[in-house]
């Protein structure tokens, strides 16, 4: 049974790289926890340290109440399953699950009916006797997750696992491994950049930025409350507009947007993030009843991406490009095409404000 | 808790022996020192025996006994500084002739689509089976003083013997030692980069000199340093061929076993020590950007190369490949005929061997090598192992140890064996042990080097994986790292012990009264005149490492059946 595991002022320096820089978290037993960042903000660095393949700076790693610094990672009996998979290629399934269970002397007997036990609950009887090489890559990660899970580990650690996979398999294998976990209880530790997939898995979720713990919270909170502009277009798409305060409102060019909860920032310049369902498309000959007058805009459709479900059209504002979802059936009804004009609202209540904005690449 | 139920429930009772964990933490410390002190032993202290002995007077260390006087008399004797011209004339030339042939034939085997390169390739490579005497043998069946063409074709009283001599069959040696360095550089380049200069309208002449041979650069100028050393390094070749003409390294085997004047020897090895230790640093130096420019991208096939060029192109790889077996037709052939070149009789008389040892020392060869194989092969896998993937203290330093014995030429190290170890106290001074070491050692560099890249096609992930499960260090290494390195081990057997059947320098001070080596028993039946029955006992060196060539690749093939991709595909 899991135990609670404590990160207590954590830090990995690289020399003068400050790679995790002071982090603490207490993750409890048998919850489903995602570190979730871009590449090179310290995930990983921080899964190895848990896992003891990383020497720690400064700071403790505690494992029920013990500080688990300076145990060799033989000793942890947390189980890991990395990206490549790093299945033996020169042993069988069996043997590959076998394996940690071999390491611990484990009479034969005990040993096959674990296998068996394991094999059952990953879905590949029958395949005992394959080499890695046979088999496809949703299968190979499924035994490199049934290999880590047959020595009983006290943690889970999984370093994107999925990411290798094309898309398909990846959310059946999401699956797999949310269930797997919920029937054993035990905690378990994603490490992911992709943000659909830490929403969709984690209790909790970590957003990590340049070593630093961004935003903790569950997927609901990250996604509805994204504490900053990083994380607003991190997490999820983001429209962002800067403007000036002005009173209550936010003028951008020549609009002047009515925007709830300004106060809370204190600067002049301001940086609104709204994302595309919650911008409303309008009928053309709906009155706006109850709306803001000025927070209407008329525009026309510029880009139509089809994405199933929702149809997400690119319009402009002030020369900025902006994204608006509007559902399959509302789009279809409407029968919208290029160059159509638009009505869109921006509800004062959608826009998050932040003082600062991160510049994203793109 | 029901012993019967599902497994699950009992696995919390087993953990990993903590016994078996406090002793894996002296494993890799344990594996560190024994390589530092094999190398220090085997390799730095015969070397320091040399120095000691060429500049400090007696060889006893004391700095009132420090002199030059060795070196002295080396450039003062006109006789023997002249081996250092020689030396380096010869080598120079060699250098130049490989490396333009070699290029030109790489070129050949990667950038045209020239037919029969598997039969190409596998001819450049042969000279490595036999010892570098077989060169010098064959050429003077053809040209020497009694030679096939110029005593009886031609009728001419020129012979081969002398710098030209040397100079060819240094080439027709250095070949395959070249060949694969600049054969990896030519199909790592990306030939897309000739194929946009053609469509931006460079002509096939800016082309190769634009962006073939300027792309190529590191990789030309790592086999020029290295033929360079080869070279001046090289014995047997030169003892054989050289005539009157003497290089470094027969001057360093004259001064040693004909005038026993150990202390000139190691003077005049520290002077061969120079120039072979500059080319190793340059080589090292120069194949670091080789690497850097080898690009990752997948390459398209080859164009189709126009007729001419086609046609070009086979005709030199024939000639070079037609020279090279030529060597061997003959050595085997003369091996068999009565008396070269007047009676043309078969026999299998040269095979009852005259000397002492005769077969004795093929079986002497064979076991050596044999071990000299295993061992050598098994401690450079480990000791890469415990480098790359588990980093020990000193690793640096460990390393530089590692690839220092690819610098010192054989000759030097023997010697250096025999000044260090000729103690009673050595007991395996004298035995055939103290070949295997010294083999080993002296081949010590490509065995780790080769250890190390094929651990870096390893996924680092497969070894963490281990350590995670609860695997030490040794489970780990036999029962995962060492499977998986499987094609390396068998590589670096196959390379241990041809080298260990052929070498000739670094082991010519340590045959004995008591000891024989088939590689040397040539030399020794060439100088006293049963040319034929050398030819024979090469020709039973080529035969076995054929036969050990053939027995591994065999071998490979039957276990390749088995699943052992390094990283699974998806």
């Amino acid at each position: 049974m899991s135990k609670n595991l404590i990160l207590e002022n954590l830090s990995k320096h690289y020399g003068s790289l400050i790679a995790v820089d002071n982090v603490s978290l207490e993750i409890q037993p048998g919850e489903f926890l995602c570190f979730l960042g871009p590449s090179g903000c310290g995930k990983t660095t921080i899964l190895r340290m848990i896992t003891g393949f990383e020497e720690i700076t400064s700071g403790k790693i505690i494992y029920d109440g013990v500080v688990i610094n300076n145990v060799i990672p033989q000793k942890r009996e947390f189980g890991i399953v990395f990206q490549s998979y790093a299945l033996f290629p020169n042993m069988t399934v069996n043997q590959n699950v076998a394996f940690g269970l071999r390491m611990r002397k484990v009479p034969q007997k005990v040993m096959n009916e674990r296998v068996d036990e394991i094999l059952g609950l990953i879905g590949l009887r029958g395949w005992e006797s394959h080499y890695p090489s046979q088999l496809s890559g949703g299968q190979q990660q499924r035994v490199a997750l049934g290999r880590a899970l047959a020595i009983k580990p006290k943690i889970l650690l999984l370093d994107e696992p999925l990411s290798a996979l094309d898309a398909k398999i990846r959310i059946r294998l999401r699956t797999v491994i949310k269930r797997l976990q919920e029937e054993l209880g035990i905690t378990l530790i994603y490490v992911t950049h992709d943000q659909e997939e830490a929403l969709a898995l984690a209790d909790r979720v970590v957003v990590m930025r340049n070593g630093e713990f961004r935003q903790i919270g569950t997927p609901w909170e990250i996604y509805k409350k994204p504490k900053t502009s990083f994380i607003a277009g991190f997490v999820g798409i983001s429209n962002f507009i800067t403007g000036k305060k002005e009173n209550d409102r936010v003028r951008f060019g020549s609009r002047l947007f009515r925007v709830f909860g300004i106060d809370a920032v204190e600067s002049e310049t301001v940086h609104l993030a709204i994302r595309p369902e919650n911008i409303d498309a309008l009928l053309p000959e709906s009155l706006a009843e109850g709306l803001i007058p000025s927070n209407i805009i008329e525009t026309t459709v510029e880009v139509i991406n089809f994405l199933g479900s929702v149809v997400r059209v690119a319009f402009m504002l002030e020369d900025e490009e902006m994204l608006v979802d509007i559902s399959e059936k509302e789009f279809e009804r409407r029968n919208l095409k290029r160059g159509d004009k638009i009505r869109l609202y921006f509800p004062p209540d959608a826009f998050h404000v932040y003082k600062e904005l991160f510049r994203k690449l793109i | 808790m029901p012993f019967n139920s599902s497994g699950s429930d009992v696995i919390e009772r087993y953990t990993v022996s903590p016994l078996r964990m406090e002793i894996d933490r002296f494993v890799v410390p344990a594996v560190t020192l024994f390589i530092a002190l094999l190398l220090f032993f085997f390799m730095l202290f015969p070397l320091l025996a040399i120095l000691k002995l060429s500049f400090f007077k007696g060889g006893e260390f004391a700095v009132a006994n420090f002199t030059l006087a060795n070196f002295q008399r080396y450039f003062t004797t006109a006789y023997t500084v002249r081996a250092l011209w020689h030396s380096l004339y010869v080598s120079i030339v060699t250098m130049i002739i490989v490396t333009v042939i070699i290029f030109f034939f790489a070129y050949g085997m990667t950038r045209t689509t020239i037919a029969g390169k598997g039969f190409f390739r596998n001819i450049i490579m042969m000279p490595l089976v036999a010892p570098s005497i077989v060169q010098a043998l064959a050429l003077i069946y053809l040209f020497g003083r009694n030679g096939l063409i110029t005593a009886h074709l031609i009728r001419t009283e020129w012979s081969i013997y002398g710098p030209i001599g040397i100079i060819i069959s240094e080439v027709l040696y250095c070949l395959p030692h070249a060949y694969v360095i600049l054969y990896t550089t030519l199909s790592a380049v990306d030939i897309r980069l000739d194929e946009a200069a053609e469509s931006l309208g460079a002509t096939p002449f800016k082309v190769f000199t634009r962006i073939t041979l300027p792309s190529a650069r590191y990789g030309i100028l790592s086999a020029a340093a290295l033929t360079f050393n080869l070279t001046i390094t090289d014995f047997g070749n030169p003892v054989v061929i050289g005539g009157n003409y003497n290089v470094l390294a027969t001057e360093i085997y004259a001064q040693v076993t004909n005038l026993y004047r150990f202390d000139l020897g190691a003077a005049i090895s520290i002077i061969l020590l120079v120039p072979s230790l500059m080319a190793f640093i340059f080589n090292y130096y120069i194949s670091r950007k080789t690497f850097s420019m080898i690009s990752g991208a997948a390459k398209p096939v080859i164009p189709p190369s126009r007729p001419l060029k086609k046609i070009s192109f086979t005709v030199f790889c024939s000639l070079i490949s037609f020279g090279i077996i030529l060597i061997f037709v003959i050595v085997v052939l003369g091996s068999f005929v009565k008396v070269w070149p007047y009676d043309w009789s078969l026999t299998f008389g040269h095979y009852h061997f005259p000397s002492i040892a005769g077969y004795s020392a093929l079986w002497t060869s064979v076991w050596v090598s044999l071990v000299v194989g295993i061992v050598g092969a098994f401690i450079t896998l480990v000791a890469a192992y415990v480098m790359e993937t588990r980093k020990p203290l000193f690793k640096q330093f460990i390393y530089l140890l590692s690839v220092m014995p690819a610098a010192i030429p054989g000759l030097v190290m023997g010697l250096g064996y025999i000044l260090a170890f000729n103690k009673p106290y050595y007991f395996f001074y004298g035995t055939p042990w103290i070949v295997v070491i010294n083999t080993i050692i002296c081949n010590f560099t490509l065995g780790i080097l080769s250890g190390i890249s094929n651990l870096r096609n390893i996924d680092p992930s497969i070894e963490e994986a281990s350590i995670s499960l609860g695997g030490d260090t040794l489970r780990t290494f036999f029962r995962i790292i060492f499977p998986l390195s499987r094609v390396a081990f068998f590589q670096n057997f196959l390379y241990f012990f041809m080298r260990s059947m052929t070498t000739i320098s670094a082991v010519i001070f340590l045959v004995s009264a008591t000891v024989h080596l088939a590689a040397i028993e040539i030399i020794m039946l060439d100088n006293d005149g049963w040319t034929a029955s050398a030819n024979a006992m090469c020709t039973c060196i080529i035969l076995i490492v054929l036969v050990v060539l053939g027995l591994l690749k065999i071998v490979s093939l039957k276990t390749g059946g088995r699943r052992t991709g390094l990283t699974a595909e998806v």
